[in-house]
């Protein structure tokens, strides 16, 4: 990932080939050092051995002789493995040897392109051999690995758990500082706990309690901003139509009470409102649950001074506590000129490429509560007030009950008479009335409620809250594996599927210590995916396996693409969430992702797409034919601009994105100290020309040889997504690629043909992210052998989703632990 | 310009299209507290600062002519013309436990002069980075030992998993080789951390005691964990346990501050500004308002991290940050290398301008601060670890000459750098990292 070279600059290979290099063309090259730890490629191999008694086979030892030991030998110590001495009759002796080399042959990285090549049954049996010796090893001795023992709720995870126990909204990301990842997921590094995070856990806790309960006097105020590359000039999404441009967002009121809104428009740099050239006036409404509460009109100022225009967009509005949609929109005026005249482009942010036509509105906050009053009635106070006391008299045991119910789901185990004193300390103190403070009018509980927010405050900020502790269960012997509790795999489960802490019906189950019968967990594992949290997998965990996390950040050049703005990347991203998420709602087989007749667009993507008759600013589900050259993840905009550069495609970075995350065969990371190639490239070759010269170097060939074929594949696609047949002065784009085990092929239809031909290796690499990511720890070789097990399985399915995640939660690294 | 005194100008100044800076609304219950708003000339403090940018320089545009006495500034440095006296440039620094040379190891040695273990997982290791060292001696006495900052609000996935865990490339301080600190981009929940949710005093100090306490129950509970968990898992929970000791300090010194009751009027920033220049000279902002309130004395900043891809459209560069700076010396990549480099270092100027111009003790902010501003990268194009861009500013009174170009001849330690701002800011360590001496010329032989 780290050397974009354009051509200029060159990657000289010439060292750390790590554990996991590919083709090295000149053994001399090859030293050892700096083990890359990369984890291991698990697939399944060809079903050619029988059952019953495995014995090598005589000929495996001379193939490993005449086609690896040439480089992997204890002299050359090539990428330091070293084969001549290995011993091939008990691979289980050896496991992290053998499941590397297992890897290399199965993925076909190794032996090199330009090195003899042994038969297509000599490689069979080599990995049938292989597989089933270290299949049986693993089976008669499993390794389930060990999960950090202590492990934190990373922000996603706290920001869930908080909407599933208080039935409250939050934005994780305005309070908590963000994550660090590991093996590409956030949820690896999370043992940590510096002052600062500690800090902001006790912050969160107070305010977020403060939220929930509305009873505490805070002034708040947020800011909504809308990005300013989104074009405004159609409908929003959320907003009632017959509006234009604006913004609408969810936002949790505390109290009842008054807020006030304060509305600013989109300013061009040199201050003046954007889109206001003309006198025509422009009413702009504020909306409170899509009902308009207040109404400006928009005008350019008779002395064309609109320095103070939007000064005074205030509006005090009376507001129940609680969750409401707050919008700030226009109405759409019967524009003749958005509607007659053709417009070039449809986005409409930058002021002198293309222009706002009409104002637009750049933010608005809200502050308040003045005048503020207990909430009485909101789904957070519902959640949490499971009773409330009648007289004084029953305080006590009604603040006991609804304490132990929050901690119970805020802990993920049951809770007992001593948990709960210091939480109802806390409310005690809480619910003490100070005499100067007098009683709230009318109710006799504002006393009652602030007690209960104080020890909610409490209970948030608690480590049985805050982290997940997998503890060695007492007298086990170390390093033996052993079957995590029902209660660990309730956490497990529920952080697996919905990123969030367990149900009532889940936690039930594993508090009867009914969850670890198969049955059960395979029932409560099949409707966790049904629930509509299980949106989670598609916007967390393939938020990050495929990136789309990073669309956020990408900003492509303004002059080259002109047509890009936020309406689009959000279009981008929600394509490939909605599309993850049909697979795994819809249970298809996980090949689908890689090729399907159908997508998901609304109208700016199926224009950007060149795709007719998809309107308005709504998803939905649009079947596509092959003319329309999309259909499948590696055809999607998130996909391909998350992969290029500002100004261009990368088809080293697309090729590296491949074999990482589809194939399953990762390009070792680039060289250190890379000394630049002698001279300079011409910047204005077509891309393929100025990344020859670098495969022709024999050093940075031994891994671009293999990553640039896999990238040029989709030159067809340029960096925001868009299909081209050419490109500039250079005419027809050439996509003559290739994928290692399946060789050349042409286009994005051939690369999908090939990865399609070799099903188990992109199922078996999308195994290995879900597992990472179930864990929360990186795939090591000894895993390999349960990630066989689940293709196994899955591969008569046709790798449905459900049979990788049903595969992942019954396998052993899924439900055992080893003892430290 | 977004911290607004109540003395010095109105409440609201409407900055025409500056739009980052409008619409914060001040909250009169939100006025934060401070604590001894006022210095007194009698005991100046010490302070140290880092500022860290990505994928290092131009080195064309970067190093001035001649070693010595800093003469004229070179084309990237210009806009640091007004601190000039306070200002030396250090050629040929290295970082030689940066190797093999990456990004991530760049941005983990810049601080630590330490070897980064090779690992995904969370049995990281580094060493304690130099602001660390500072903060557990000159950040006894504040509120918060250190603060850091950056300017990265969106975790990007899969952009450091070369082999090294994210926390490499994206955390500069580290309070024990095991121990890296969360950086705060958003300046809304920095500024919170320095002043808390504000109030009159007397609530200000009972949400105090109420986070005390809350952090008594909780290190019940972790004590409790501790008895819970195996061995291994002990120093883990000891970790956890020094946090909790630190802020309660924490807590502890901002009572103290509630009680004096000087507190500024100041806007609590509320979101995030859409333009880097304004982002980052608000975080600048906060770094002056933390030493004006004595708050903190030891602070780290990410201008930006390692392989960052922003582009810079407003200065003339749209393309990427990181590809352009495999420059290969392509002319018109170095050059766009340059204006990046140039940019930041302006952002920098801005904020030793300010810490020039706000009084403190008998000098300047300026005057009592120490700042070392560079890469960990020296020629990215080759991912190189030779020839750091690194500058050192301020701090007159704690000795540093300034004024100079000191050129070493051969590669230098970094260290030896680090060495000398500990030994400047009143810490004394035998060694830092791979160090062999300190760096005598920063130092005014009169203050010796």
């Amino acid at each position: 990932m780290r050397h974009r070279s354009p051509g200029a600059f060159l990657n000289v290979r010439v060292v750390t080939v790590g554990l996991a290099g590919l083709a090295l063309s000149v053994c001399l090259h090859a030293r050892a050092s700096a083990a890359q730890q990369t984890a291991p490629r698990v697939a399944q191999s060809s079903p050619s051995n029988s059952a019953g008694a495995v014995r090598p086979v005589p000929g495996n030892r001379q193939v490993i002789d005449r086609y690896c030991v040439t480089c992997h030998n204890q002299k050359l110590k090539t990428a330091g493995l070293m084969l001549d001495e290995a011993d091939i009759t008990r691979p289980a002796a050896a496991g992290e040897v053998w499941e590397k080399v297992f890897r290399k042959l199965h993925t076909s990285t190794m032996p090199p392109p330009n090195m003899p090549q042994p038969s297509i049954e000599e490689r069979k049996a080599l990995l049938s051999w292989l597989e089933t010796s270290l299949d049986q090893a693993a089976a008669a001795k499993p390794n389930p690995g060990r999960t950090d023992t202590l492990r934190r709720l990373n922000r996603t995870e706290y920001q869930n758990a908080i909407r599933d126990l208080l039935l409250l909204d939050i934005d994780a990301t305005t309070l908590l500082p963000s994550d660090e990842s590991g093996y590409g997921f956030d949820n690896v590094t999370v043992g940590d706990l510096p002052p600062a995070l500690l800090d902001r856990y006790i912050s969160a806790a107070q305010k977020i309690s403060r939220l929930a309960i509305g009873s505490l006097p805070s002034l708040e105020s947020d800011i909504i901003r809308v990005p300013p590359d989104v074009t405004q000039e159609d409908h929003v999404e959320g907003l009632p139509i017959g509006t234009r441009g604006g913004v609408s967002v969810h936002y949790t009121f505390a109290q009842d009470g008054e807020y006030d809104i304060q509305v600013y428009l989109t300013r061009a740099y040199n201050g003046d409102v954007e889109g206001l050239k003309d006198p025509q006036p422009h009413e702009m409404k504020v909306l409170l649950d899509r009902e308009p509460i207040g109404t400006i009109t928009v005008q350019k100022p008779a002395n064309g001074d609109d320095a103070l225009l939007d000064k005074n967009f205030k509006f005090r509005v009376p507001v129940k506590a609680g969750p409401h949609e707050v919008g700030v929109t226009f109405v759409r005026n019967s524009s003749s000129l958005l509607e007659t005249a053709r417009q070039p482009l449809q986005a409409h942010f930058n002021e002198r490429r293309h222009p706002r036509l009409t104002p637009g509105i750049s933010q608005f906050s809200i502050t308040g509560p003045y005048g503020a009053r207990v909430a009485d009635d909101t789904p957070s106070r519902r959640r949490i007030f499971v009773c409330r006391p009648a007289a004084p008299r029953e305080e006590e045991a009604c603040a006991k009950k609804i304490l132990s119910t929050l901690m119970r789901r805020a802990y993920r185990r049951s809770i007992s008479d001593a948990d709960v004193e210091r939480p109802m300390a806390f409310y005690r103190e809480g619910a003490k009335r100070e005499p100067d403070r007098a009683k709230p009018q009318g109710t006799s509980d504002g006393d009652f409620d602030a007690g209960i927010a104080r020890a909610l405050s409490l209970v948030l900020f608690n480590p049985g809250f805050l982290f997940r502790v997998e503890a060695d269960p007492n007298g086990v012997p170390a390093g033996t594996a052993y079957r995590v509790s029902d209660l660990e795999l309730a956490s497990r489960l529920s952080f697996f599927i919905w990123s969030s802490i367990p149900d009532d019906e889940l936690l039930d189950a594993a508090i009867r210590g009914e969850l670890r019968r198969p049955d059960v967990l395979e029932k409560q594992a099949r409707r966790m995916l049904a629930d509509p949290r299980s949106y989670n997998i598609a916007s967390n965990f393939a938020g990050q396996w495929l990136r789309l996390r990073n669309l956020v950040s990408v900003d492509p050049n303004v002059r080259l693409f002109p047509d890009f703005d936020d309406n689009l990347r959000q279009a981008f991203r929600q394509e490939t969430e909605l599309f993850v998420d049909s697979v795994v709602r819809e249970d298809r087989s996980v090949l689908d992702l890689l090729k399907a007749d159908y997508t998901f667009l609304n109208e700016r993507l199926a224009k950007h797409y060149g795709i007719p008759g998809v309107y308005g600013t709504r998803f939905r589900r649009v079947t596509v034919t092959p003319d329309s050259k999309r259909g499948g993840l590696l055809r999607q905009g998130s996909i391909l601009a998350v992969s290029s550069y500002a100004t261009r495609t990368s088809p080293v970075l697309r090729g590296v994105w491949i074999l990482g995350n589809i194939f399953g065969a990762p390009p070792p990371p680039p060289l250190p100290n890379v000394p630049a190639l002698d001279g300079n490239v011409p910047g204005n070759l077509p891309i393929r020309e100025r990344l020859s010269l670098h495969r022709n170097s024999p050093v940075c060939a031994s891994c671009h040889r293999t990553i640039d074929p896999v990238g040029f594949a989709l030159e067809n696609f340029d960096a925001v997504g868009r299909w081209r047949d050419s490109e500039g002065d250079s005419g027809a784009i050439d996509v003559s690629g290739g994928l290692p085990g399946a060789g050349d092929l042409k286009g994005v239809a051939g690369l999908e043909e090939a990865l399609l031909r070799q099903p188990e290796l992109f199922a078996g690499t999308l195994t290995e992210k879900l597992l990472t990511f179930a864990l929360g720890r990186g795939v090591e070789y000894y895993d390999a052998p349960a990630i066989r097990k689940i293709l196994r399985e899955a591969g008569p399915n046709r790798y449905r989703f459900s049979s990788l995640i049903l595969g992942i939660v019954k396998s052993v690294p899924f439900q055992m632990r080893r003892s430290s | 310009m977004t911290f607004i005194t109540k003395k010095a100008l109105p409440r609201r100044t409407f900055l025409k299209g500056l739009q980052a800076t409008l619409a914060l609304p001040l909250l009169d219950a939100m006025i934060p507290a401070a604590t001894a708003w006022a210095r007194t000339p009698a005991r100046p403090v010490r302070r140290l600062g880092f500022v860290y940018i990505p994928m290092g320089c131009d080195h064309a545009r970067w190093t001035p002519q001649g070693e010595g006495t800093l003469g004229d500034l070179s084309p990237i440095l210009s806009s640091l013309e007004p601190v000039k006296k306070q200002l030396t440039v250090l050629t040929n620094l290295r970082l030689e436990q940066s190797y093999p040379g990456t990004h991530d190891t760049a941005n983990a040695g810049f601080l630590s002069a330490a070897f980064a273990k090779h690992t995904e997982s969370s049995d990281y290791h580094l060493a304690t980075t130099v602001d660390q060292i500072a903060a557990k001696q000159i950040g006894r006495d504040t509120q918060l030992p250190s603060l850091e900052l950056s300017m990265d609000l969106n975790p990007l996935a899969g952009v450091c998993n070369n082999g090294y865990a994210c926390v490499y490339q994206n955390c500069l301080a580290w309070s024990s080789p095991t121990t890296p600190l969360p950086s705060e981009a958003h300046p809304r929940i920095v500024f919170e951390r320095l002043f808390g949710e504000g109030g009159p005093a007397s609530a200000r100090q009972a949400a105090l005691r109420s986070r005390g306490s809350l952090l008594d129950s909780f290190n019940d509970e972790i004590a409790r964990l501790k008895r819970k968990v195996g061995t291994s898992d002990r120093a883990r929970v000891d970790q956890y346990l020094d946090s909790i000791r630190q802020v309660e300090r924490q807590i502890e010194r901002a009572e103290a501050g509630a009680k004096e009751n000087t507190t500024p009027d100041l806007d609590r920033p509320v979101g995030v500004p859409a333009a880097f220049a304004d982002h980052a000279k608000l975080m600048f902002d906060l770094q002056v308002l933390a030493f004006q309130a004595d708050i903190t004395r030891v602070v780290t900043f990410q201008l930006a991290r390692e392989l960052n891809n922003r582009t810079y459209p407003e200065i003339g560069v749209p393309d990427p940050h990181h590809p352009t700076s495999h420059h290969g010396n392509d002319p018109e990549k170095l050059l766009k290398i340059s204006k990046i480099n140039a940019f930041h270092v302006s952002l920098f100027g801005y904020f030793l301008e300010k810490l020039q111009s706000t009084p403190d003790g008998n000098g300047s902010l300026l005057d009592n601060t120490v700042y070392m501003y560079g890469s960990g990268l020296g020629n990215s194009s080759i991912h190189d670890h030779e020839n750091l861009p690194i500058l050192v500013a301020g701090g007159a009174a704690c000795g540093i000459k300034g004024g100079q170009h000191i050129r070493y001849k051969n590669g230098t330690p970094l260290a030896n750098l680090h060495l000398t701002l500990l030994d400047r800011a009143g810490v004394q360590v035998d060694s830092f990292g791979d160090s062999k001496g300190k760096i005598e010329d920063l130092v005014d032989p009169a203050s010796i």
